[in-house]
């Protein structure tokens, strides 16, 4: 028995001790050096491989980085921000570069776990001095720390058909200045219709109310907390918010089709619904794959108000549990990616992924007409988003009351509880889980 | 016995316990301990004993929510299954001769066990679409109701949760109960048949009894899957953004914990609710044995 709790003990230790060098201690950078080999690994998802295989094959990026081998990491969206989450909270090694989205940026800003990029030897509040003011403020910390550059952004706008709200005696000029949600909404009744007359509605305005409920809250990046530490709060801002989906629903002019589902796909290409309020790189995806055959009917608009919200982003960070030699390496590929006008302008042209770098918002191409949208400049109106989108607060409970208040959405639009109701029932909620 | 052979056993066992100590034994462990922090995405904050726990039973709003919503989808989607499966097997086993086809059907009531269940959920998630789902269109065409919302009415939002863990888990529980009514020795029907007992009469007192054990394992095995659904309610509605859904009538345990660990970043309260969770099915799993033992006598 003695014998056997021996062994037992020698096991525990060797396992211990196997799970102790797992871990790793934090470093400081060691600065690149141009006449080095190096391998290095990015942790990616969804079609970001994509965009940056195209700047890595770029003619200006070998030139630079002769001698940088790079690998990538590439998961489903939620399967890659759960294996960072988990891999840096077990502080065990990353990837040297891991990109995050921008609804991931807040529990990082707060917990920590991400190299400061404002510290020396990086210095990248001034060398993002270009990047959109927004992204760059949801990516810093209250002491002033830096914890992710900002390579894309996804300003909000509203997409519509062309033919459909002419068919219902609208014009592009109506579109283009909508005062309000109110007057969307009406605008909205028009462009819902019987059109076969067999007493059910097969053209909707919108595919599902939920598509506009983060936009008064700033497409629920950040500001869910106030200054004060008060979620919720202003309380008129979110019960505005409730009210609005709610007014969509109760005016009959959404299709209450889920978003990514076969029919709201469909949706789109059928010409079952005739706008749509999302980020700008949905254009891309309108024109490559859900409704590319038509193209010239599409166009884009200002959201009602002249709303500025962000709908979506990345940012690109590296780890504190990169090894030291890797991280110099690693912040001037991702100050390549991030402020590099070749490839920002890449990754636009590749996945559609808007620029966070200001300075190309200048470039000739911002001002071309897109045959998909009829010769529209509609990057004009993205650039203008964008430098536009305000800035807000995040904190580490973002991701949990965001979750929360979509759920009272869900509850407000199907009538199970009231819009004060629900708002009251989502605070006490969020109070009573952040203990 | 000379040392080497003295050691010797303990070296050709040793890489199975290596293995289970290194990922078995210190993350179970390595749990408990977390579960006394409030751990967050960048490691420990802090200890704080027994604050995860107690929160948990008294002040989380979503805890006993997702406790009540498992034990429905246990009580109506996983022990429900029991009721059909151990018919079907004793169909399936008494057609041995008669019914042609018996290893297609076998192979039928298996085929949703072993299907993905995210392409599994994305299937029945068009079938229960309110606008354009089968279910509706049948609803409503053949029995002209009204269409409903399956998957954004707090009711219902469970009862397609039930039915899709119905679908899925009958075949495989069946199959269970198929192998137990195969080892019940053929003398006992044969005798049962001399003494004169009609078909009801021998499974009421042979075929029943006879397959307690198994049934003690069927129900076991439920329980402990049913208390860790999932997938079914993830996918089907909306993952982590919706918290299971309208009303969060979808919220299970197993995705509150998955939800609190890897979306809020808060594995230490994760890990206590993994630990509720071990209890409450520990203790479902003993009365679920005094059960079984009561009826074995």
């Amino acid at each position: 028995m003695k014998r056997l709790s021996s062994v037992l003990m020698v096991m525990v230790l060797v396992s211990a001790s196997l799970f102790a060098a797992g871990g790793q201690e934090q470093g400081a950078a060691v600065a690149f050096d141009p006449n080095a080999s190096y391998d290095l690994t990015i942790g990616c998802y969804g079609d970001l491989e994509k965009a940056y295989t195209a700047v890595f094959a770029t003619d200006d990026f070998k030139q630079k980085f002769p001698n940088v081998n790079i690998t990538f990491q590439t998961s489903d969206f939620n399967g890659h921000h759960s294996r960072l989450t988990t891999v840096i909270a077990a502080r065990e090694a990353t990837n040297d570069i891991e990109a995050l989205e921008i609804g991931y940026i807040a529990q990082f800003v707060a917990g920590g776990g991400l190299s400061d990029l404002a510290a020396a030897p990086y210095d990248g509040m001034a060398v993002g001095s270009d990047l959109v003011d927004f992204a760059m403020s949801n990516a810093t910390t209250k002491d002033g720390k830096l914890i992710a550059m900002p390579v894309d952004i996804a300003p909000a706008v509203l997409f519509y058909r062309k033919s459909i709200i002419e068919a219902a005696g609208l014009t592009v000029q109506q579109m283009e200045n909508i005062k309000d949600w109110d007057e969307y909404i009406e605008i909205g009744k028009k462009l819902t219709k019987d059109l076969d007359n067999d007493g059910t509605i097969d053209q909707y305005a919108i595919t599902h109310a939920n598509d506009v409920a983060m936009v008064p809250l700033n497409g629920g990046k950040g500001g869910w907390i106030d200054a004060g530490g008060n979620p919720l709060e202003p309380k008129a801002k979110f019960v505005g918010a409730l009210e609005l989906v709610q007014n969509i629903r109760n005016a009959g002019i959404d299709g209450d089709m889920g978003a990514w589902t076969g029919p709201w796909v469909e949706a789109f290409s059928n010409g079952s619904t005739a706008t749509m309020v999302n980020g700008a790189w949905f254009g891309g995806a309108l024109k490559t794959w859900m409704a590319p055959d038509q193209s010239g009917d599409w166009r884009v608009a200002y959201l009602p108000g002249k709303t500025m919200a962000s709908l979506g982003g990345t940012y690109l960070s590296i780890p504190e549990y990169v090894k030291e030699d890797k991280k110099g390496v690693a912040w001037e590929i991702i100050k390549y990616l991030s402020t590099s006008p070749s490839a920002q302008l890449t990754t636009f042209n590749t996945i559609d992924a808007y620029p966070a770098l200001t300075s190309v918002y200048d470039d000739p191409i911002m001002d071309e007409g897109l045959a998909y949208f009829g010769g529209q400049q509609v990057r004009k109106i993205y650039a203008d988003v964008a430098e536009n989108i305000p800035s807000n607060t995040v904190s580490e409970y973002d991701a949990l009351i965001l979750s929360i208040w979509n759920s009272t959405v869900t509850s407000v639009l199907t009538g199970e509880t009231g819009m004060m109701e629900g708002y009251d029932k989502a605070k006490q909620q969020v109070l009573a889980t952040i203990q | 016995m000379t040392k080497q052979e003295k050691i010797a056993p303990y070296i050709f066992v040793s890489p199975f316990f290596i293995l289970f100590l290194i990922f078995a034994l210190y993350p179970i462990l390595y749990s408990v301990y977390i579960s006394f922090f409030k751990w967050t995405v960048s490691g420990p904050q802090g200890f704080i004993g027994l604050t995860n726990y107690k929160n948990l039973l008294t002040i989380d709003p979503f805890f006993f929510k997702s406790l009540s919503n498992t034990v429905w989808l246990l009580i109506f989607g996983s022990l429900l299954q029991h009721l059909f499966a151990i018919p079907l097997a004793i169909l399936l086993n008494n057609g041995r001769d008669a019914l042609k086809g018996r290893d297609f059907f076998k192979t039928t009531f298996f085929l949703p066990y072993i299907t993905s269940t995210v392409s599994v959920t994305l299937i029945f998630a068009q079938l229960f679409d309110m606008n354009y789902g089968w279910l509706n269109y049948i609803w409503v065409n053949l029995f002209n109701q009204e269409a409903v919302n399956w998957l954004q009415n707090p009711d219902t939002i469970k009862s397609s949760l039930a039915i899709m863990l119905n679908w899925r888990f009958i075949g495989w529980n069946t199959i269970i109960y198929l192998a137990g009514l195969q080892a019940i020795p053929h003398s006992l029907y044969e005798a049962a048949d001399i003494d004169g007992a009609g078909p009801i009469a021998k499974h009421w007192f042979i075929t029943l009894p006879q397959l307690i054990p198994i049934i003690f394992f069927a129900v076991t095995m439920s329980i402990i899957g049913g208390m860790q659904v999932f997938d079914e309610p993830f996918v089907l509605l909306g993952g982590y953004e919706q918290m299971g859904g309208n009303m969060n009538s979808g919220l299970t345990s197993a995705f509150y914990l998955m939800f609190t660990g890897f979306k809020a970043s808060r594995f230490g309260k994760g890990s206590a609710i993994a630990w509720l969770l071990f209890f409450i099915i520990f203790i479902m799993t003993v009365i679920n044995r005094k059960i079984t033992k009561a009826l074995e006598k």
